[in-house]
């Protein structure tokens, strides 16, 4: 059993709304995870309740097959959460110092300080005085001080600029190549397709797809191929195919709905269908996963 | 070990960068303990027992203040703020990170102590035995437990506003209904009898009474032992209630 994280049936209530809904999945250490879904999807919910810090009204969930609250489970995890300000009162260097002195085996100083990209002028700075993103970026390297094993995001890049977004993302992929197990939320199809290896995607308290990438962008995109047909056109005949999700006539075209072009052309013509004016359509990722979560706003 | 030392440490830096602080807990007494020693009440009989008495009173009103605000104020802006919850994912558990908090508060406490006490000698030339140095100081820094428990309960609110005005407000009734801006005696009699049964009053008269030579009645003793009782099972009882939610 070598998994970072384990989930079983997890369920949490609100006063009445369901955040999250019996959800099951398990990450393997070294995996890259995005969680990705609209806002109000339960990405947050179930982060904290993987972290402990939200108690689940069902189901359990584990770190390194033990409890998150746990101290030995504390020393290997980092984690940056939505809408957290730094601890005031202090200087830059002094947090980092003071975050370090937490674990028992740090990362050096200088590798945080080049984390957070501030300059020594900054690093003196008490950390109410700094920016938005400086702040976020000192949120990063506290995230890193304990040098650990599995990390968490939090929709990491909000509030962050294009610039600062590379920066970051290209930070998490060589922490990612050093065999560190990272999980973030995100709600942008984009970064979890540049960055995750795999997506866990999120709507309305469930999780409603869990694979690769390129699966999980196959599942979102509609395909449509259509053509004139004569009137006999067996229509019942493709809608029995699993890769078919809807065949319909309009405007006088045939349309199906697939993820699997090829083979729904090798079918017409294997079955030697008279069609016409083939035409292939394919549908845009964005448009795709904005469409699906169209609607669920008012879930949050 | 070192990890709790560290966090002491950086609790007490960050109450002396806190201008609130500095500004309430040792500015402000030690104006207040020039003005009514040396500019007002000048014509009182024995100044000498006079300043040693209002000493004591501005000494216990600065450190009563800091703890019912700056550590009331702080825990509900370290909440609001997420970072109640971020200490949580880190390896410090919560009692250290509380302890590490009213430890470093206390040393600080010690702080304004001694610089007060120091502001009396030098203003009025306030002259004690070693005996009731110590053990005034000793008191008003042991004594300031159930204003901590006040702070922990102002410390249970959700905004920081309602925070910093209840505990204001909180403060300077208790200051005044205490005795430590004028003697009980000056009060009316009605607030004098509701007074003597409010925790500022009992702090302040431990230390009176040991400037004059005595000990802390047994009284004060109780009831400062009773809110602290009081004040640690409410907050008990609704952080319990918050976190079930």
């Amino acid at each position: 059993m070598d998994y970072a994280v384990e989930i079983k049936q997890l369920t949490k209530i609100f006063k009445d709304n369901k955040a999250v809904h019996e959800i099951s999945f398990s990450i393997k250490r070294g995996e890259i995870v995005a969680i990705l879904g609209p806002n109000g999807a339960g990405k947050s919910t179930t982060i904290l309740m993987m972290l402990g810090l939200l108690h689940p009204t069902t189901g359990e969930s584990r770190l390194f097959n033990a409890d998150a609250k746990e101290k030995k489970v504390r020393e290997r995890i980092g984690v940056m959460l939505q809408e957290v300000s730094l601890m005031d009162g202090l200087k830059v260097k002094e947090i980092l110092h003071l975050f370090r002195s937490y674990y028992p085996k740090p990362l050096p100083m200088e590798q945080l300080i080049s984390f957070t990209g501030l300059s020594n002028e900054d690093l003196n700075k008490r950390t109410d005085k700094l920016s938005g993103g400086q702040k976020r970026r000192v949120g990063f390297a506290l995230a890193l001080a304990g040098n650990p094993d599995l990390l968490f995001f939090d929709e990491p890049t909000v509030g962050m600029d294009i610039a600062a977004r590379k920066v970051f993302w290209d930070t998490v992929k060589e922490l990612a190549e050093q065999g560190k197990t990272i999980i973030f939320s995100t709600h942008y199809l984009q970064e979890a397709d540049d960055v995750a290896e795999r997506i866990i995607l999120f709507n309305k308290g469930k999780v409603v797809a869990d694979g690769t990438p390129e699966a999980i962008k196959g599942n979102l995109l509609k395909q449509s191929v259509s053509f004139d047909a004569e009137k006999t056109f067996p229509k019942e005949k493709f809608l029995q195919l699993p890769q078919v999700s809807d065949v319909y006539v309009q405007g006088g075209r045939t349309f199906i709905i697939t993820n699997d072009i090829d083979m729904i052309l090798a079918k017409v013509f294997s079955e030697q269908l008279v069609v016409h004016d083939i035409a292939i359509e394919k549908g845009r990722l964005e448009e795709a996963f904005e469409q699906l979560t169209v609607g669920q706003k008012e879930v949050m | 070990m070192t990890i709790f030392l560290n966090q002491c440490k950086a609790e007490m830096l960050r109450m002396f960068r806190n201008p609130y602080f500095i500004f309430w807990s040792l500015f402000m007494p030690i104006v207040f303990y020039y003005i009514f020693t040396k500019v007002v009440n000048t014509d009182i009989a024995d100044k000498e027992l006079w300043g040693a008495h209002y000493l004591m009173s501005m000494t216990s009103f600065s450190v009563m203040g800091s703890a019912i605000m700056t550590l009331g104020i702080r825990l509900v802006q370290e909440r609001s703020q997420g970072w109640t919850a971020f200490m949580k994912v880190t390896p410090l558990s919560s009692l250290q990170y509380s302890l590490a908090k009213m430890i470093g508060q206390s040393i600080v406490h010690g702080f304004s102590i001694v610089v007060i006490f120091i502001a009396g000698v030098v203003l009025n030339g306030v002259s004690l035995s070693a005996y009731q140095w110590i053990m005034s100081g000793c008191w008003i820094l042991l004594g300031s437990l159930p204003f901590l428990g006040i702070g922990v309960l102002i410390g249970a609110m959700k905004r920081v506003d309602t925070a910093s005005g209840v505990s204001n407000l909180l403060y300077m009734l208790l200051a005044i209904t205490g005795g430590m801006w004028m003697p009980m005696e000056v009060l009316p009699k009605t607030i004098q009898a509701i007074g003597a049964w409010l925790p500022a009053y009992n702090y302040g008269n431990g230390a009176w009474e040991i400037i004059r030579g005595g000990v802390p009645e047994q009284k004060n003793i109780a009831i400062l032992a009773g809110y602290l009782i009081l004040f640690m099972v409410l907050s008990t009882y609704i952080r319990r209630k918050q976190e079930a939610v």
